[in-house]
């Protein structure tokens, strides 16, 4: 039978050529759109992560709901002293975040002002790496404030200018100090860069009366797949039903979310050209087949079953995939590998799309085996439902009536 | 002899049924599913300019001259309630809005969140851009220090209706004041600046808080389709800086640019393996018949009329697969239309970014007149080939060769 459907695909060039290069387009197209997408969306979460949110944060239960002092973590070095003992964690951090006014003569701008621990957060985010002008926060800064670019230009700031800060402490008191601007970022992220800045926690804390309390504790991992995991663990760890330890998945709800919608919009419309390309190689197997049922009725009388057609058919479509396959998976995955080390830019795209929490002009693809992997199979698939309904009509004629057909 | 052309072209086209079904089916599908994509897909963006225009910008918005750069309350239209009376009488301005605005911090007892304050006139703001139809809570009440509030603010802060915030800004002298609001609603206007960060009081109230002249403005938002209408406000107001919905939103622009590149790309990948799938059902219907063919210019028939017919037969095709296509994408745009895609299990990530949970498509004419157009081309391009093998052939030997 093998024989026999290499003959076939050789005698038929017609229909052999035109399987392949559709075969072949539809592979490429399969493997480089579901690449971009997911390049995309890897990127948007890879740069939001790096910027400031942590693989996985602990915070008291209805902080996030609710919010208020009351639900501040009360006793930080506690929770910290179970997090030593985990040893897939690679740094953790407190973090104290409150919103507050900040004005100088001139100018006001509202902004969330975050206490940190500034040697921990090189490790922890990119806040030291977005630095632009001035220096980087250190443990023992006093009223340093390390401001976002976009912030700093609406307040009409620059290096050494005061501002004061007016804002309300973790106590519920009124909390009012002059700042010092020392350092500038930019991230990229519109909205961060406009609306935020930090002090080092040991200067906040007196100033918020905020010792050993905290909004939340950000951990950042040794290797960011393992966030599930260590999450059950931390969450055995504290066995305590007043915390909640949240991954990432969680932390970024809205924007896994809008990913999954955006890659069911983008399957749809790849849908649209698979099933154009699924029809397209049908009918010319069934073209093919309907020309060859006086072949296939001779075939049968000289003792083939129907599932040795079945298998006749099967190794046709195969050989013809697997050539077209095997051309186009190296090259559609050389290309993936290329523009996954080397992203297209594409000047202006971040600011463009600045509202959508895009941070870089890099449109990045996906290097994933596993994903050109499925990518292939489902190309094999498709192709090999394409062979039923013509096996399905030559099945419908008798082997002596099939000889006799013109 | 027309008539029995077509009739041959109307037979032959269904000698092959299976084969012709098949190419149908294949026209049909990959028609209708390509009409839906594209009338979700602009009905998404269509439905962002809309509310965009209708929330904040209009078709028109002036400002002054260094309000954008700035946004700073030194930076007002001057006179700003004339320049409207003057707006509102030139030809094709359909309403005209002032706004005045402010960035401040935005607290409640527990929570705190940078918040832009937007002073409007709710009659006004009624019928330039139904503002009550962005009504998500509450009722729409600007009465005794009244706000509504943005949906995303609204979860940032976790208020409701009838929650008490202050709104604490530098006014006018450089002074920090604050002034105590309460929530009467809550709106969803799918623009994100607006949803994440805009609360809306009474325009003289806002006015009377920072200490501003109840004359100036720092937006005249206007609407009006009329294209004529912003070539004259900019001569009419050069001193100020006076931009289109798209100079304004160029977000929006690319979305609509990307929008036509998608939908043509798709249009010719899509057409182009139509072209394919016609293209080998045509050309393996011609070679059957090519004795057919023979005898029938051995007979006398000019070459002319085979190849109306084979035009004929192709086109026949062509016009049956768009038919049903038209038909079928037609239902499926309607019923997108109204009833549209129900994404309301990510309802809260699609309100972030400034979508609604319901997408609604739109129906064009352009769409089933371009596809027709590609669908008679493909049909008529893809015979061009196996004609060309059909007048190269020699009828004697052609009737001669075995059946």
């Amino acid at each position: 039978m093998f024989k026999l459907a290499l003959k076939n695909i050789l005698f038929y060039k017609g229909r052999s050529i035109a399987t392949a290069v559709l075969t072949f387009v539809s592979t490429m197209l399969f493997i480089l759109y579901i690449s971009l997408q997911d390049g995309s969306h890897n990127s948007m979460l890879e740069n939001s992560l790096k910027i400031y949110t942590g693989a996985i944060e602990i915070y008291r239960k209805d902080y996030r709901d609710i919010g208020g002092n009351e639900y501040l973590i009360q006793d930080v070095k506690v929770i910290t002293d179970k997090l030593e003992k985990i040893d897939a964690i690679e740094e953790y951090s407190p973090r104290y975040e409150t919103y507050g006014l900040l004005s100088n003569k001139e100018y006001s701008a509202a902004s969330m002002v975050a206490g940190i621990e500034p040697n921990k957060e090189r490790v922890l985010s990119s806040l030291k790496s977005a630095l632009i002008e001035g220096s980087f926060l250190d443990d023992g800064s006093a009223n340093c404030i390390y401001m976002g670019a976009e912030l700093l230009k609406k307040l009409k700031l620059g290096i050494g200018d005061e501002v004061a800060f007016i804002g309300s402490a973790s106590d519920g008191s009124f909390a009012a100090d002059m700042l010092r601007v020392c350092g500038v970022f930019k991230t990229g992220s519109f909205e961060f860069d406009s609306s935020t800045s930090f002090v080092a926690r040991s200067y906040f804390d007196e100033l918020m009366n905020a010792k050993n309390r905290a909004s939340y504790i950000t951990l950042k991992l040794k290797n960011i797949e393992d966030a599930d995991k260590v999450n059950e663990q931390i969450i055995s760890m504290l066995d305590d039903e007043n915390l909640e330890s949240l991954t990432w998945k969680t932390l970024m709800k809205s924007m896994v979310e809008i990913m999954e919608i955006d890659s069911v919009f983008g399957y749809i419309s790849l849908s649209l050209f698979m099933v154009v390309i699924f029809f397209v190689i049908m009918i010319y197997g069934f073209v093919n087949v309907s020309s060859r049922i006086k072949e296939f009725g001779v075939l049968r009388c000289i003792g083939l079953s129907k599932r040795n057609i079945f298998l006749l058919l099967f190794y046709e479509i195969a050989l013809l995939s697997i050539f077209a396959t095997l051309l186009a998976t190296p090259i559609a995955a050389y290309i993936c590998y290329y523009y996954n080390i080397n992203p297209i830019v594409i000047d202006g795209i971040a600011d463009m799309y600045k509202d959508y929490g895009i941070v870089s002009d890099e449109i990045t693809f996906d290097y994933n085996l596993f994903t050109i992997g499925w990518n292939v199979g489902v190309i094999y698939l498709l192709n090999f439902l394409s062979i039923l309904y013509p096996y399905m009509y030559i099945n419908s004629f008798r082997p002596i009536e099939a000889t006799r057909h013109v | 002899m027309y008539k029995l052309i077509l009739k041959l072209a109307w037979k032959n086209s269904f000698l092959r049924r299976s084969r012709t079904l098949l190419v149908i089916i294949m026209i049909a599908v990959s028609m209708s599913m390509m009409l839906a994509i594209e009338g979700i897909y602009d009905g998404m963006v269509e439905n962002m300019v809309d509310k965009n225009k209708r929330s904040d910008s209009g078709d028109i918005s002036i400002f002054a001259k260094e309000y954008r750069i700035n946004k700073d309350l030194a930076y007002m239209i001057k006179n700003a309630d004339e320049i409207k009376a003057q707006i509102e009488n030139m030809q094709g301005a359909q309403a005209v809005v002032l706004r005045v605005k402010a960035e401040g911090l935005l607290s409640t007892a527990r929570k705190s969140s940078f918040a832009s304050v937007v002073g409007i006139d709710l009659q006004e703001e009624e019928r330039f851009g139904k503002f009550s139809e962005f009504l998500k809570e509450g009722s729409i009440d600007l009465q005794k220090q009244g706000a509504i509030v943005g949906i995303e603010l609204a979860k940032t802060l976790k208020v409701g209706v009838g929650s008490k915030v202050v709104f604490s800004t530098q006014d006018i002298r450089g002074e920090i004041n604050s002034i105590a609001l309460y929530v009467r609603a809550i709106v969803q206007t799918t623009n994100i600046s607006l949803d994440n960060s805009a609360i809306f009081i009474d325009i003289n109230q806002l006015h009377k808080f920072l200490g501003t002249d109840s004359k100036n403005a720092m937006q005249i938002a206007i609407r009006g389709e009329d294209k004529e209408l912003y070539g004259k406000l900019k001569i009419a107001f050069a001193n100020l800086d006076v931009k289109s919905f798209l100079e304004l939103q160029p977000m929006i622009k690319q979305m609509q640019d990307l929008m036509i590149i998608f939908n043509s790309v798709t249009l010719l990948i899509v057409m182009g393996v139509v072209f394919i799938g016609i293209f080998g059902v045509m050309y393996v219907s011609i070679l059957d018949r090519v004795r057919e063919f023979g005898i029938m210019i051995s007979v006398g028939m000019h070459y002319k009329y085979i190849t109306i017919q084979i035009f004929l037969e192709s086109i026949v095709i062509g016009v049956l697969g768009y038919l049903s296509g038209a038909l079928l994408g037609a239902v499926l745009l309607t019923y997108l239309e109204h009833y549209g895609i129900d994404l309301s299990a990510f309802s809260d990530a699609l309100a972030t970014w400034g979508y609604e949970a319901v997408i609604y498509a739109t129906i064009k004419t352009s769409y089933f007149t371009t596809t027709l157009g590609a669908i008679m081309a493909a049909s008529i391009f893809s015979v061009i080939i196996p004609l060309r093998k059909i007048k190269k052939l020699n009828p004697i030997e052609v009737i001669k060769a075995e059946k």
